[in-house]
């Protein structure tokens, strides 16, 4: 399973970057590590929500393992808490 | 995002920084004059809190940790519970002041400035001895909710209104520093939340779109809050982002949920839909897009009802426009163009001037006949070229007023360190100076200031004891005159002692005890080098920085300074500016074959040199005398080293006055004509050269160089000339 480490400011500037970093590892499993997130933004989220979307449509697994503090918080104010798949989620597939 | 997009990103935030604390300066400004209104605190209260949301969205947190604090100063003036007495509107005066320190340093990334602490703890001093709330406003509702995304929330008790607000933020609200997640959570601030995230079925992962924002949320809010406070979260993101807000109740109607959906409908929304809790319902694609048959009439899915609610609400809530609100940058009356583009322009344009001038010279040596077509077509070209010009140069052309603003910094710094009050007063600010003019007239300026505040402004109780005010009044002011700029310092203090700095002078060996000396003469001795010393002012403006500095600052820009004084009633500095450096009117004049250009601004007058206006002084030097004075005389051509100086016929002289108010002729061949001419610096390729300021292309494509009279007849030997036996 491949594996990738966000940064931890996911503003607006990290938005572009982040999403070619996940379209990097299309096709394949993938863990995205967001232990060392501080700041997720709302287009930070989108772009994990649209990881998600990509990696059932491809029948792959995706989880967002560990989660720092800020992150869990973030989803939460987003309305998301339960929204991205952490570990031992079920693959969105 | 690129980091080049997102450093232009932040250097709008400074840009804007600059903009709002030009507008806090003024409602400051209206409240110090006694003139305030609510909106004029607003104004100030609205300044400090954009800054701090435009920091915390950069994570510059010493800046919004100290807008924050003084923020929530502004909030108890705001409510009405401070009065903005003088000393306290002094106090903000100078909590902006460090505001603004803070915002520079943020922007250089240095780290944040020290000071500002004891201001901070003396206007939190104010709020704490302004009477509370008063007991008996049972109904009383806090106004004024900040939010901050680094420093924790205050939040309501739990009350009884319930709210839904829906949200949608466009593409400018992330481009224009400001963040959906800080927002929510200064919503979650307000009392109890719960969010719901509405997220398109299809999201696409592209980075062509990753910028562009696709979810929403609807939130219920439960608590003691009020519509306007909500909206005051909002305040800064209206024209960004769909935004509709109704009490729970009337949320619940139908009609209601028409009207929101209608507001969050822009012509490219993407269908929402709910994803209560979890985004796997989200991701169904068997939910209906927009456009399929299941759409309601808004355009939006079904899905985007309200969470259940009581639904007996009776009256619907009002509907937004359906159309999408103009993002800001798209009705924005003005650009930010990089400078170097303008500066491009301006040598281009510099090109077009030299060029349209050489074409000129050559139809005319091709000996055209007047009212040709070429000829006509030629001097509309002209007019063309010079309204070009003018143009361009207006494009770097800024008003003075951030200058202005910079002095009353200094005023109030420099006045609270000599214990006097002193008043600036601004007049004209809006008049515009190129931009490279006022940068480099900060310097002078800010001295100058400090010297009135210092030397021209009485202390209070000489003033009360001349019969004057006890505040002292500097009025700095700016005018367009001539084509140039004249800006005037002008204190009301007790004048230039001018015995003192007669006394002075001679004690410095600067002239002789015996001089007689006109009244203008003993001023301009301010100018002198050597006349201001550290151990002769005090600790404000001696800082080993004369006037002559000053002085030769505001030459060196083309700009020329007058002192009028008169004891008891005060000093006025004038320094007059061209508009612009990058053309300059001059003499053009032949000097052994070749063609020079002397600056108009330096020159005094011309005259013909006759051998009867000569007088030697000791074995070579020589003095033009004319009309009672004795100047200086430079042979020009001998001077730069183009020849031997020589007796010649028909040779005229230019009196130019130099930096100490002396004056000097030069010895020219022959005045060719006066023009506006190019200026291309010389000091990047050649150092500088003395003598020459710089250096121009003439009509015929030859190489001007366009002379320093100053610097050319300032220190060095004066080369020998014969005597020249010269008549008429």
């Amino acid at each position: 399973m491949a594996m990738m480490v966000l940064a931890a400011r996911l503003d607006l500037t990290a938005a572009r970057p982040l999403t070619d970093a996940l379209l990097a590892h299309a096709g394949s499993d993938l863990t995205v590590d967001a232990g060392r997130v501080e700041h997720l933004g709302g287009l930070a989220v989108q772009a994990l929500l649209a990881a998600a979307q990509r990696w059932r449509d491809d029948g792959c697994a995706l989880a967002v393992w560990p989660r720092s503090a800020a992150f869990d918080d973030a989803l939460a104010r987003f309305g998301l808490t339960d929204a991205v798949p952490g570990q031992g989620a079920p693959a969105w597939a | 995002m690129s980091i080049d997009a997102m450093t232009e990103i932040r250097a709008s935030f400074f840009v804007e920084c600059e903009e709002l604390m030009e507008s806090l300066h003024d409602a400051l400004a209206i409240l110090d004059a006694g003139d305030g209104t609510d909106e004029t605190v607003n104004v100030v209260f609205r300044a400090v809190h954009s800054i701090k949301g435009g920091a915390g969205a950069f994570g510059l947190d010493a800046l919004v940790g100290f807008a924050h604090r003084l923020e929530t100063v502004l909030d108890e003036l705001r409510a009405g519970r401070l009065d903005p007495t003088p000393g306290a509107v002094r106090l903000f005066f100078q909590a902006a002041d460090m505001l603004h320190d803070h915002i520079r340093a943020a922007q250089s990334q240095d780290a944040p400035p020290p000071t500002g602490e004891d201001v901070l703890r003396a206007l939190e001093g104010l709020m704490q001895a302004a009477p509370q709330a008063e007991p008996e406003a049972v109904d009383f509702t806090p106004t004024g909710l900040s939010f901050d995304p680094m420093l924790p929330q205050w939040t309501t008790p739990p009350g009884t209104s319930e709210w839904t607000i829906r949200f949608r933020p466009h593409a400018g609200l992330y481009r224009s520093g400001n963040e959906a997640l800080l927002i929510l959570r200064a919503l979650a601030g307000l009392g109890d939340t719960h969010t719901t995230c509405i997220v398109p079925p299809a999201l696409a992962l592209d980075p062509a779109t990753a910028e562009q924002p696709q979810l929403g949320w609807i939130i219920t809010l439960t608590g003691d809050v009020s519509e306007a406070d909500i909206r005051e979260i909002f305040d800064f993101v209206t024209d960004v982002c769909d935004l509709d807000i109704s009490p729970a109740d009337d949320a619940a109607d139908g009609s209601a949920t028409d009207g929101v959906a209608a507001a969050m409908a822009s012509p490219d929304a993407i269908p929402f839909r709910l994803a209560p809790d979890s985004i796997v319902a989200a991701a169904n694609h068997d939910d209906p897009p927009a456009t399929s048959p299941g759409v309601g009439e808004a355009g939006l899915a079904p899905e985007l009802q309200p969470p259940p609610a009581p639904s007996n609400a009776a009256a619907p809530a009002p509907a937004q426009p359906a159309s999408p609100k103009a993002e800001p940058d798209a009705a924005a009356a003005t650009i930010r163009v990089d400078l170097d583009r303008v500066d491009r322009l301006v040598n281009l344009v510099g090109e077009l001037v030299i060029n349209q001038a050489m074409l000129a010279q050559s139809v005319t040596e091709a000996g055209m006949a007047e009212n040709t077509a070429v000829m006509n077509g030629l001097e509309e070209f002209m007019m063309l070229t010079r309204d070009i010009q003018d143009g361009v140069m207006m494009i770097r052309a800024q008003p003075v007023k951030p200058l202005f603003q910079r002095m009353a910094r200094i005023v109030r710094e420099a006045s609270t360190g000599v214990a006097k009050q002193v008043r600036l007063r601004t007049e004209g600010d809006q008049t515009e100076v190129d931009k490279t003019v006022i940068e480099r007239l900060s310097d002078p300026l800010t001295h100058m200031i400090r010297n009135s505040v210092d030397h021209g402004i009485e202390t209070p109780a000489r003033r009360l004891a001349a019969g004057k005010p006890a505040e002292g009044v500097i009025t700095l002011s700016a005018s367009h005159r001539a084509g140039r700029v004249l800006i005037e310092i002008c204190d009301d203090g007790a004048g230039i002692d001018r015995a003192r700095v007669r006394d002075i002078a001679v004690a410095r060996g600067l002239i002789a005890a015996d001089a007689q000396l006109t009244e203008a003469e003993v001023d301009n001795l301010l100018f002198l080098p050597g006349f201001s010393t550290a151990s002769q002012v005090s600790a404000l403006s001696g800082r080993g920085v004369g006037m002559d500095v000053v002085k030769r600052a505001i030459t060196a820009l083309g700009g020329r300074v007058a002192i009028a004084s008169e004891p008891g009633v005060g000093t006025k500095f004038s320094i007059s500016l061209p508009l612009t450096l990058a053309v300059l009117d001059g003499m053009v004049v032949r000097v052994a074959d070749q063609t020079l250009v002397v600056p108009l601004s330096s020159i005094v007058e011309t005259a013909t040199l006759t051998p009867q206006a000569i007088r030697r002084i000791g074995r070579s030097a020589e003095v033009l005398h004319i009309r009672g004075d004795l100047v200086p005389l430079f042979d020009l051509g001998a001077r730069l080293g183009f020849r031997q100086a020589r007796a010649a016929g028909d040779r005229v002289v230019i009196l130019t006055t130099q930096e100490d108010g002396g004056r000097a002729a030069l010895i020219v061949d022959a005045i060719m004509e006066q023009r506006q001419v190019v200026i291309k610096g010389l000091s990047r390729n050649y150092g500088r050269v003395p003598g020459v300021a710089a250096a121009t292309i003439l009509g015929d494509g030859k190489v001007a160089l366009i002379l320093d009279p100053s610097d050319l007849t300032r220190s060095s030997p004066q080369t020998a000339i014969d005597a020249i036996p010269l008549a008429g």
